[in-house]
């Protein structure tokens, strides 16, 4: 209560008064922000808008730049990708290896948080970085080494586990293969992101829960978590994000195998545009991989201003 | 001052560095060429190709020749040719095969493309319209490259195979004589494969360690041409619809299903059967000529023999052994300089008759000379792969297969093995997808032109 009540007079002291705006130090900043808002909107019409209107005539064309053909088509591209099984196989893996790999990364970054928040103070540098070097490890690296860790004969996962499994080629096991391999690369990500909610969560707080004689337990469950709800909103938001556009762990581990049952939306997209040169099928997939995108963030962001919000504060 | 000192370093060296990255002139390396006759003898059997002339008036000019893989063999090329013609400066440009396809024809579009580039006929559609014909009348061509003719469009030559490629059977040298096997075991027929590789195959209890046989990650391969040993086109009679659905592919299936029945290899045993052969754990893998090379460079310790692939019955000619595919020749970049196209035809006159440098060329790809005055040669009849395929005349070519067949017969058999999909539903959900695929491709087949082609459904 304190913090809110503090914050107020401090916003209102910087907010500039009703009807202020043309002060003379404004007027003269005037062509310096004329500069960076053109700029700016340049780069994002360039950057941003045209990719994205490029993509969606892209894919009304049956279109290869590289032998030139681009011709008109309508929907087509659009019905055949509705019609094609395994665009719809892909969707499901998708939201699948999505959701597994969130809660996963939510699940661990959260717990592996709270416990380097707890540990002493001394070590908490060293596990901080030792649980934050998979994520500043290469992709790339990492899906290679993990393969040769697969590998049924001499892999490191089955002599661990005592087991002889086949697991990037057997259905059951190849898709929950990649959303491991995935969450053991991202989860540090999500434990620092915790770590500095966890480091902002208000001390007397804790301490009032801690009088009233909350176990650690109860403090977990109805003070930290409800406070470390806008932080969980992020990690699940931006993982969101990023997990719609995973690509490299199924193009090294799996290549979309055995079958269709690992194949991506992203890898589909590849697949079409740089194997079979369909550009236009492409740009059809990648459009609607936009929009779902774009709705599911829209969603997320409106889930933030209603309960989550609610009960995080 | 200091900033600006800083600043201009900065500059002189991001000067510096784009010069150094920047193409070479078209004058190449300056070098100026007077001496016509060099005394040289004239190359080539039907197609000649006379060095004692002046390429260019013998100004200097420099050409970029795109690759993708034998650098060290395409470089010979270049090397002798600028021994010949010093005033030619060629490039020899190395981009990986995963960035080459893309590069290349972005790059053919303007002027700045390379003179000269390395193709695959799988590539044709994109690479075609940004090609120059060769210079050459077809006759010449045809009578000193196998399969020219079958490369002719509107009457003029792009681009013919510089060889032909197909699968046979590689083994391990060491595991036949370990398991008391001599050259007179080598199987001609697939019962008799299956026998050979329950004798290859080495168990630890139940526990596979050895296996006689390995297809794992290599269907692709296979499948296709092992149909055409029961008579089966991979094409209906119309040369357009694809014909995968049908008994003899249901019939290929099930003989290598009983392989790994028998317990002789296994869909967890070696994720990919070649490399399980070159690690040592397998004895048996079907591949075609380019692995010969992987196995030098990548394998050496691997003593291997090759021997063609056996045949449903004893003593028969089947139809044909397999498909075959060829390695291309190079093309012309139709959007060069004028001056780099006239130098360019020149020197692939010479690359057309070089013998010494296309059989180097040849035995680095596994292919089967297309040079006919190299079919005899010692060398190439002692190769193990190229002796393997014999007769390469009883083998057939489909024509440039679009990759739909490659893709869905290996999600076919990943189906099949990895997710307990019924062979015959697997088959037809390929066919499927192949037709889809070809709509609209305008892809016609080339399997017409085998001497002895019957039409098949």
């Amino acid at each position: 209560m304190t913090t809110t009540e503090s914050a107020q007079p401090v916003a209102a002291s910087v907010r500039p008064p009703a009807g202020s705006r043309r002060t003379p130090a404004a007027h003269g900043e005037r062509p310096l922000r004329l500069v960076v808002v053109t700029t700016v909107t340049v780069a994002i019409l360039a950057l941003v808008a045209w990719p994205i209107v490029a993509a969606l005539l892209g894919s009304l064309h049956d279109w290869n730049p590289l032998n030139g053909t681009y011709r008109w088509v309508g929907t087509a591209n659009y019905r055949r990708l509705f019609a094609d099984p395994v665009f719809w196989t892909s969707s499901v893996n998708t939201v699948v290896f999505m959701a597994g790999a969130i809660i996963g990364r939510v699940v661990l970054g959260m717990a592996l948080a709270y416990a380097v928040h707890s540990s002493l103070t001394r070590v908490r540098t060293l596990h901080r970085t030792l649980l934050y070097l998979p994520t500043v490890t290469p992709l790339v690296a990492v899906a290679y080494v993990w393969r040769l860790m697969y590998n049924p004969q001499f892999g490191a996962v089955n002599s661990i586990l005592g087991l002889d499994v086949n697991w990037l080629y057997d259905s059951r096991f190849a898709l929950p293969a990649v959303m491991v391999m995935t969450i053991w690369k991202d989860f540090g990500f999500g434990v620092i992101l915790y770590l500095a909610g966890l480091y902002a969560l208000p001390a007397d707080v804790l301490e009032a829960a801690q009088v009233d004689g909350a176990g650690a337990w109860a403090r977990f469950r109805r003070v930290i978590w409800p406070m470390l709800r806008p932080t969980t909103l992020f990690v699940v938001v931006t993982s969101m994000i990023g997990y719609l556009q995973a690509f490299v762990q199924v193009f090294v581990l799996t290549d979309g195998g055995p079958g269709d049952s690992t194949s991506l939306l992203p890898y589909l997209i590849y697949q079409q545009a740089f194997v079979k040169y369909n550009f236009g099928y492409a740009s059809a997939a990648a459009f609607v991989l936009f929009v779902a995108t774009a709705a599911l963030t829209v969603l997320s962001f409106r889930a933030q201003r209603g309960p989550w919000r609610g009960k995080a504060q | 001052m200091k900033t600006t000192r800083t600043l201009a370093a900065v500059l002189a060296a991001g000067v510096l560095m784009i010069t150094a990255c920047s193409s070479k002139p078209s004058g190449g390396d300056g070098v100026t060429d007077t001496t016509a006759a060099k005394g040289l003898p004239v190359a080539g059997a039907t197609l000649k190709y006379d060095p004692n002339t002046l390429v260019n008036d013998g100004k200097p000019i420099h050409l970029d020749w795109w690759a993708w893989g034998n650098i060290p063999q395409i470089q010979a090329f270049a090397d002798a040719y600028q021994k010949i013609h010093p005033n030619v400066d060629i490039t020899v440009v190395n981009q990986p095969w995963d960035d080459y396809w893309t590069k290349l024809p972005l790059q053919l579009q303007g002027p700045k493309g390379p003179a000269i580039f390395n193709i695959h006929n799988s590539q044709h559609d994109n690479v075609i319209k940004y090609m120059a014909p060769y210079d050459i009348p077809v006759d010449q061509l045809a009578a000193d490259y196998l399969n020219a003719k079958s490369h002719v469009i509107d009457g003029k030559i792009y681009y013919l195979d510089l060889g032909l490629m197909s699968g046979a059977i590689y083994y391990n040298k060491d595991m036949w004589a370990a398991a008391g096997l001599t050259d007179a075991d080598i199987p001609a027929t697939w019962d008799q494969f299956r026998e050979v590789a329950k004798k290859l195959t080495v168990k630890d209890g139940a526990k596979l360690k050895q296996a006689g046989f390995n297809f794992n990650s290599s269907f692709s391969a296979f499948q296709a041409g092992m149909a055409y040993q029961l008579g089966q086109n991979m094409f209906a009679a119309d040369g357009t619809t694809p014909t995968v659905d049908n008994p003899a592919n249901r019939q290929v299936i099930q003989r290598f299903l009983q392989i790994y029945a028998d317990g002789s290899g296994s869909k967890d045993f070696g994720t990919e059967a070649t490399t399980s052969f070159g690690q040592g754990q397998t004895a048996m893998v079907y591949a075609w000529g380019w692995y010969e090379g992987t196995l030098r460079s990548q394998f050496p310790a691997i003593k291997f023999g090759v021997f063609r692939t056996p045949v449903p019955t004893a003593g028969a000619t089947p139809y044909a052994y397999d498909r075959y595919n060829g390695e291309s020749t190079v093309g012309i970049n139709k959007n060069a300089p004028a001056d780099q196209q006239a130098a360019a035809q020149d020197f692939l006159k010479f690359y057309l008759t070089d013998k010494a440098d296309m059989k180097a060329l040849d035995l680095s790809l596994g292919v089967f000379p297309a040079y006919k005055p190299l079919a005899d040669d010692p060398e190439i009849k002692a190769d193990p792969a190229l002796q393997a395929y014999g007769d390469i005349s009883r083998y057939i070519w489909p024509g440039t297969v679009p990759s739909t067949f490659e893709d869905n017969f290996t999600k076919m058999w990943q189906d099949i093995l990895y997710n307990k999909v019924d062979p015959a539903k697997a088959l037809t959900t390929a066919q499927q997808k192949i037709a889809a695929d070809l709509a609209g491709k305008n892809f016609t087949s080339a399997e017409k032109l085998y001497p002895a082609y019957a039409p098949s459904n």
